[in-house]
């Protein structure tokens, strides 16, 4: 189990994930709502997992991973995707991303990849 | 004409034939004694290893054929090559994506893609990959890259066990665009006008996506049981869920509360 940030700009998919990793055992460490706090926030708490989702103001999903990234090389963020958004999947993966996750969610396939990042 | 072991369902049962496949027919012998030309069959669909075929001459007859992979196999390739059905030949990718990223070693395939009423086939002399209209998710004209060039295409997005998979057809523009318009009127009865949910609705909508039970729903969206009710109505109406369980909530009678008093006192005693 571990202890997860979780950045995303809309509150609803910010909640969601929340109880699906609640439910699963996780500890919520915060949340971000753009890329520049998420960046803010990892600083800060120093947690387990990332969850990052592409498309946002400010800074993206991919700009924030890359700037955790230069702060923590052993950063584990999992990036948020909407289908069609394949190339950006493999952008994130190229810049560090250790895993991704298919919006909308299915509670199931969110805690799986969440462990198999955790164990890794 | 070759004869293979299979067995047909007549009346409701599975008897074992000597099936007749032809270049242009299949034969099935008594008690069936049917022959079906090929170019009478208007659907071809597939569940397991039975291959369910509907033909059309005066009235419309229902076929369904049970065999081995290799023989259904055979009997799909010479069904789909003359079937009575909007056929084109193309190159495919099926399938391209799976859950938003792009299968590993997927590569272009010359065949074609036809189009029966309960489906659309992606044929090559290899395989013959069926999406069911019922499970499309989305069509569109869009561009990839091949090889190097972005080039048009169509993508056919469906659902495979909860996962979103994504086929590409690439041939020509202009067929390109009928087959798009096409696909879109085979489709039809699955677009919505994107005005029948608000907000609130596809909210709900995506929280039954994503494995919420309506306690979890009513609490993350704040919503008193009986609006979720009646969000399920909408939902249940628009053809977009279907009941899995009804839940009963209950409150104790007499005989109950007495139960209870009785249980904590001997508890406590």
């Amino acid at each position: 189990m571990g202890k997860i940030l979780i950045v995303d700009d809309t509150l609803f998919m910010r909640t969601l994930l929340k109880n699906i990793l609640f439910t699963g055992g996780h500890t919520i460490a915060g949340e971000a709502g753009d890329g520049e706090e998420a960046v803010a926030r990892y600083k800060e708490l120093k947690p387990d997992l990332v969850t990052m989702d592409i498309v946002m103001p400010k800074q993206n999903g991919i700009e924030a991973l890359k700037a955790i990234k230069q702060i923590d090389p052993a950063a584990k963020v999992i990036m948020c995707t909407a289908v069609g958004q394949e190339q950006m999947v493999k952008l994130a993966i190229k810049s560090g991303a250790k895993g991704y996750i298919v919006k909308p969610f299915q509670a199931p396939k969110v805690l799986e990849e969440v462990k198999n990042v955790l164990t890794t | 004409m070759k004869e293979v072991p299979a067995k047909v369902e007549h009346n409701n049962q599975w008897v074992v034939v000597k099936l007749g496949i032809g270049e242009d027919r299949i034969v099935i012998p008594a008690p069936v004694n049917r022959e079906v030309l090929f170019k009478t069959v208007s659907d071809v669909a597939e569940r397991k290893n039975v291959l369910i075929i509907t033909a059309k001459t005066e009235t419309e007859a229902v076929y369904k054929i049970l065999s081995v992979e290799k023989v259904i196999q055979v009997l799909k390739k010479l069904i789909l090559g003359s079937c009575n059905a909007y056929r084109l030949m193309a190159y495919f990718m099926s399938p391209a994506i799976r859950g938003g990223v792009l299968v590993q070693n997927a590569q272009w395939e010359k065949g074609s893609v036809v189009v029966v009423h309960s489906g659309i086939w992606f044929v090559s002399p290899v395989k013959q990959i069926c999406v069911p209209v019922n499970d499309v998710a989305a069509i569109e004209l869009t561009k990839r890259d091949v090889q190097g060039k972005p080039t048009d295409v169509v993508r056919i997005d469906h659902l495979e066990s909860g996962e979103v998979v994504s086929s590409l057809v690439l041939c020509p523009l202009s067929t390109l665009q009928v087959l798009y318009n096409f696909l879109k009127e085979t489709t039809k009865s699955m677009d919505m006008k994107g005005t029948e949910l608000d907000g609130v609705d596809q909210q709900v909508a995506m929280l039954i996506y994503s494995g919420m039970d309506s306690h979890a729903i009513e609490n993350m969206l704040n919503l008193p049981h009986k609006q979720l009710d009646a969000i399920y109505d909408k939902i249940l109406k628009l053809g977009l869920a279907e009941v899995v369980t009804i839940r009963r909530e209950v409150q104790l009678t007499t005989k109950g509360v007495r139960y209870i008093s009785d249980a904590t006192k001997s508890q406590t005693n």
